[in-house]
């Protein structure tokens, strides 16, 4: 191996072009960022040249992703100053910098799942930029047709494949023509073709005379497409190299950055070898991300699997340990395992250490002790009481143990550094003494100290029985550790490294040499075509809807020609109306992820007023204006209650609608105050034998319709309501958003309260209270996300019309006045599931 | 180090008082301390008595409460519910002629197999549980009227007398609801059943990780909670002779109310049902205070709602204003942290 310190930093030559000093498009001077447990940036020196594609790399850790974080203003950092195109950042703003010229392609897109390419694409650059919503899918189309990646403007993003999204993403970036063009490690998803669109497109963008910071840990790609490169080791610089100047292998060295032999324990001895059973025997694995997977695994041995990220490896692992679907057959221990059950493969033996520590790994607000334990509770719950002494005393001895760094076992594992929480897991894991033990990326964000003793638990588990196989991107660990790696490509094991083969080398050749790249062509045309994608969009509802509510109709006539009277469709209209717009004023809401239980109340409340005012003789001016304040003033408080002080818009308005319900019962505890004449027959008034008021209703739903799709007010409230930290980093103002949509909903119900008022005639709060049902029920009818994101105004305006319909019906049906109750909720629940079959079920742990 | 017992007294303290949990527990025993200062007649033998039934019927339905707040739900279906246990156990006997004993184990676990059914809507069809419970409430009202045909039913002689009786001097509903809120509290703090139901509130993903059947567990707390709301409709419709068709429609806020003040999170995870009962007992004598100071059933729906909106501002903002205070002098301490990990 050569010598680390031959390599020469090119900071220390003379620039090999021209005599004329390059133009720095971005410098970072002495960086420094500290998180709870982890110093992830030391003084940390960054310049990247007009003209050039300056790669940063580094291993998963190291702190690339922070590095370009705090340039491009999402992070604040402790120490260190930015200049962007020579400008100094003055506070840690995304919008400042990309004023200042700074575009950043993140690994996590910020792009909104419930909104088209277009749509994102004019939130990302500016509705002027793209000529304004009317033109956008147009000017998107020019921009996204050299990818030749099939995709549509006007295609909803979470319809799109994770590949097709990067290059939305990208395509977004330059559309802003940066003069730095940041691109987080870009090409994970792509194929080789799409690989080489994307370097020439770099290419070109460089030869404009603007910069891209290149980050990647796949060094081939990096040699190949970088002028010159800066290695990322523990947070701190370790050189910049011309890229012609350096080997691969030699930027290599600089990115690990330590000797192997100390770090490793014994592999296993001999003894393993002269075992004849299997402890883990997989057959004829197969899923959508792998297939036909063969393999065996002893008691005693350390098994990698290896390869370039996304060949299947991952979803193999998770499916060994019944967190993912497949086929085939599993064994452990001589006894077969129904597959795809997680608790089918805890109860045969078999433990994931997971990736995503905080994700899946740990109990975040639990004490380390309870981490500890949570596999093996019977253990320390003799009789099935849970003893805190034995937790405490386990806890003690595993701290001790696996040199676990906590201040006590009872302090919260959020207090503890990546490595320590790692060791948490690996001590649950080996208190179930595992059969298997399936470890992804299991010294991933740790720092060197901790993955020398992680490397020793994981040996000693072997040792102890256990079939151990771990997924790792890191050839080194790899190399070190295991026993035998198995090299997967497009989701199949193509080759197996047996006892000295198993080097760094050769498993980063074998991932290499069998074409690296994700192979895609079946998914990509489109995902859900023809009518299945219909069904999936937001105009389906209401053409679905519509059609129930006339047959339904043309059903009931036939047993009762009554129901067609015009008296009957009349009165059906007229009740529609204030459903209508109670559904439009939870829309409005639902829309931007919110809830507001308290839009009946609200219409008692407004009704009871107006009994004091809009009677005879009273003055109406003073009635109506109270009535607006008062709708206006509840969708101030409710808005306030949730964007300002962050309560769950659940609560917030439950308390609302309780307080709304005493305020009015406070000024009539019986109904009273007859509402005047001339008001309720203007009100009532109506064209042939359609009232004017449902008229108005259907008008605001259609006019809301084309807000939502057309106006930027409705861009970026359904913007807020699909993602709110994406909206917010695309500088959306989410918070105002909110606030005007408890607003407009209140606002909504205003005129629902004032049919409302006519109808009963009286000052009477109570009628209003289903209300807040049937707003609910309108909502899921219409077919919209209750997470926020999509929805429909006319889906609304079908849906109150069935509703009501419904309603209608029961006394034509000689149904009970039970049913009055039954319809709704039925309706209710049997939308709710029937959507949620169709479209699959996103952000399950929303409200 | 600590010896083993100290660490089991400190512990079993510790969950009952320390953190979220221990803020209502002061504000009860003040509230106590104050109300016969305020309103001299709100605190004597017999306004106790007349409260601690009301605050009996709370806490148990808060305790089911408590439990789907712990799995990150929200059950908006506790008016039916209650309104199901008072209608089954009084309608039945009267109308159908139903033996009382048989009746009333119906109006326990008939809501205990609706709260699985709506387990079920939840895990299994993933719907949001607001949506669930909020349908199914409705489904259970039409239920309720059409099982008492409309007209509110007489509760059993034998349920009235016991609902109104003391053993020892102590009224019967405050015993059963110590006795619920014990096995509840039991059940999800000390057993194992309790100790998975946190973990899978508090982290789902990382639940299934270990391996924890999570769909079972999370129907188990919402059947569960039917049970709770069952008994507390039962035990209400015994108190209060002839229960209205709808009892339970004014006990919705109450337990969320309850849930809150008591320090459960709202996002999941850790939760005390102990805690909800005094939450319990806490906005019954409210109430009573209120009642005494002249107050009408419409503006204690306004005080409810208050207080509900001031404990979550207070729970907002304190730990910002500390965060603040703490960051401020944390400083030295996070670099001690990171010196001993490298």
């Amino acid at each position: 191996m050569n010598n680390i310190n031959e390599l020469a930093p090119v900071d220390t030559i003379a620039p090999t072009s021209g005599v004329t000093p390059p133009v720095v498009l971005l410098s970072l001077v002495g960086i420094g960022k500290t998180f709870p447990g982890v110093r992830a940036l030391h003084d940390v020196n960054l310049e990247v040249r007009a003209g050039e594609v300056h790669a940063l790399v580094g291993e998963n850790g190291a702190g690339k992703s922070t590095l370009m974080a705090v340039a491009s203003g999402a992070l604040a950092p402790d120490q260190g100053s930015i200049e962007i195109g020579g400008v100094a950042l003055t506070s840690a703003s995304p919008d400042e910098a990309r004023d200042l010229g700074l575009a950043i392609v993140r690994q996590d897109p910020a792009l909104l799942p419930d909104l088209t390419v277009a749509e994102n694409m004019a939130i990302g650059v500016g509705f002027k930029r793209v000529g304004g919503l009317r033109n956008a899918p147009k000017w998107t189309q020019e921009r996204l047709d050299p990818w030749q990646m099939g995709v549509d403007a006007r295609t909803r993003i979470a319809d799109l494949t994770v590949e097709q999204r990067f290059i939305v993403e990208i395509a977004k970036a330059i559309a802003l023509d940066p003069k730095v063009l940041i691109l987080d490690e870009p090409t994970e998803h792509l194929s080789l073709e799409e690989v080489q669109r994307l370097f020439r497109r770099v290419r070109e963008i460089v030869a404009g005379n603007a910069a891209v910071v290149y980050i990647s840990h796949r060094i081939p790609e990096v040699k190949e497409v970088a002028d010159r490169i800066t290695v990322l080791r523990d947070g701190q610089v370790r050189g910049t190299f011309e890229a012609s100047g350096v080997t691969e292998s030699q930027i290599v060295e600089r990115v690990i950055g330590r000797s192997l032999d100390t770090v490793f324990p014994n592999k296993a001895d001999a003894s393993v070898a002269g075992i004849a059973e299997y402890q883990l025997a997989v057959r004829n694995l197969t899923s959508e991300h792998f297939h036909d997977v063969n393999f065996a695994v002893k008691s005693g041995e350390i098994v990698g699997l290896a390869g370039v990220q996304g060949n299947g490896q991952s979803e193999l692992i998770r499916a060994l340990a019944g967190l993912g679907p497949a086929t085939g057959t599993l064994h452990v221990a001589g006894r077969p395992v129904k597959l795809g059950n997680n608790y089918a493969a805890a109860q045969a033996g078999t433990v994931y250490v997971p990736a995503d520590r905080h994700g899946e790994g740990v109990f975040l607000p639990l004490a380390v002790s309870e981490n500890v334990v949570m596999k093996t509770l019977p253990e320390v719950a003799p009789g099935g009481a849970v003893r805190e002494s034995l937790i405490h005393k386990i806890a003690i001895t595993q701290i001790r143990n696996l040199a676990i760094k906590a201040p006590s076992p009872r302090a919260p594992i959020s207090t503890l550094s990546g490595g320590n929480q790692q060791k948490v897991v690996l001590a649950r894991t080996l208190l179930s003494t595992p059969k298997v033990l399936l470890g992804e990326e299991p010294t991933q964000g740790v720092d060197a100290g901790a993955r020398v003793d992680i490397y020793r638990i994981l040996r000693e588990a072997a040792d102890a029985g256990a079939a151990v196989v771990v997924l790792s991107s890191d050839g080194v660990e790899l190399q070190g550790l295991c026993d035998r790696v198995f090299i997967m490509s497009r989701g199949a094991i193509v080759e197996e490294l047996v006892g000295d083969a198993v080097t760094e080398a050769a498993i980063t050749n074998a991932a290499l040499t069998s074409t690296s790249t994700v192979e895609h062509a079946a998914k990509r045309q489109g995902r859900f075509g023809g009518f299945k994608g219909w069904l999936r969009g937001d105009s389906s509802p209401a053409a679905v809807l519509g059609l129930i509510f006339l047959l339904l109709g043309v059903v009931v006539s036939i047993t009762n020609p009554a129901y067609f009277s015009p008296f009957n469709i009349n009165n059906l209209l007229l009740l529609a109306a204030p459903l209508i717009l109670v559904g439009a004023a939870q829309q409005v809401v639902v829309l931007g992820a919110g809830f507001d239980l308290s839009v009946g109340p609200l219409m008692g409340f407004l009704v009871v007023i107006s009994s004091f005012w809009v009677v005879d003789g009273g003055n109406f001016l003073v009635g109506f204006g109270l009535m607006i304040l008062g709708a206006l003033g509840v969708g101030f408080i409710n808005g306030v209650l949730v964007t300002r002080f962050n309560i769950n818009p659940v609560v917030a308005t439950l308390a609302m609608f309780i307080a709304l319900q005493g305020i009015y019962l406070s000024l009539r505890s019986t109904p009273g105050g007859i509402i005047a004449d001339s008001v309720m027959a203007a009100i009532s008034s109506r064209v042939s034998i359609v009232p004017v008021v449902t008229i108005v209703a259907a008008a605001l739903a259609l006019i809301l319709e084309w807000g939502l799709r057309r106006s930027k007010w409705g861009v970026q409230l359904r913007a807020v309501g699909s993602r709110r930290d994406a909206a917010e980093r695309l500088g959306i103002p989410a918070k105002r958003v909110i606030m005007m949509s408890y607003v407009l909903c209140s606002i909504l119900v205003l005129p629902a309260a004032v049919i409302m008022m006519a109808q009963i005639g009286i000052g009477d709060g109570a009628p209003s209270i289903s209300y807040t049902l049937s707003s609910v029920t309108i909502v899921v009818l219409a077919g919209a996300s209750i997470f926020g994101g999509r929805g429909s105004f006319l889906g609304i305006l079908a849906a109150a019309l069935l509703v009501e319909q419904v309603v209608n019906i029961s006394p034509f049906l000689g149904l009970s006045s039970a049913w009055s109750y039954w319809l709704p909720g039925l309706i209710t629940l049997v939308a709710a599931v029937t959507y949620t079959a169709i479209r699959g079920s996103r952000r399950k742990a929303a409200r | 180090m600590t010896t083993a017992s100290d660490t089991t007294r400190d512990a079993l303290w510790r969950r009952m008082f320390s953190g979220r949990s221990s803020a209502i527990w002061i504000a009860t025993i003040i509230l106590f301390v104050l109300s016969p200062l305020i309103a001299p007649g709100s605190l004597g033998t017999a306004p106790l008595l007349s409260m601690l039934p009301f605050a009996s019927v709370l806490a148990i339905a808060a305790a089911g409460q408590t439990l789907v707040i712990q799995q990150r739900g929200l059950d908006l279906s506790v008016p039916g519910m209650m309104a199901l246990g008072a209608v089954l156990s009084s309608a039945l006997p009267q109308g159908e002629g139903w033996p009382v004993w048989l009746a009333v184990i119906l109006g326990v676990v008939g809501p205990g197999i609706v709260g699985l059914i709506n387990g079920f809507i939840v895990t299994v069809f993933r719907l949001a549980p607001l949506v669930a419970t909020l349908g199914m409430n409705a489904l259970l009202l039409g239920t309720v009227f059409f099982l008492a045909n409309g007209t509110p039913s007489t509760a059993p002689a034998v349920l009235t007398k016991f609902a109104l009786a003391r053993t020892l001097g102590i009224p019967n509903t405050l015993i059963i609801a110590i006795v619920v809120i014990v096995i509840a509290g039991l059940l999800t703090q000390k057993s194992i059943i309790g100790r998975r139901l946190t973990a899978v509130g508090v982290s789902e993903r990382a639940a299934i990780a270990v391996g924890i059947r999570v769909n079972l567990y999370q129907t188990f707390a919402y059947g569960f909670a039917g049970i709770c709301y069952g008994a507390a409709g039962v035990l209400l419709a015994g108190y209060t002779q002839t229960p209205q068709l709808f009892l339970g429609d004014t006990y919705l806020l109450p337990t969320v109310a309850a849930v809150v003040l008591g320090g459960t999170v709202l996002t999941g995870g850790l939760a005390s049902v102990f805690a909800s009962g005094i939450a319990a007992l806490f906005l019954t004598q409210l109430g009573q205070l209120l009642r005494a100071l002249g107050w009408s059933d419409a503006q204690q729906l306004i005080a409810q709602a208050t207080v509900l909106i001031l404990v979550v501002l207070i729970r907002e903002i304190v730990p910002r204003i500390a965060n603040r205070v703490k960051s401020s002098r944390k400083a030295p301490t996070t670099s001690r942290v990171d010196a001993t990990t490298r």
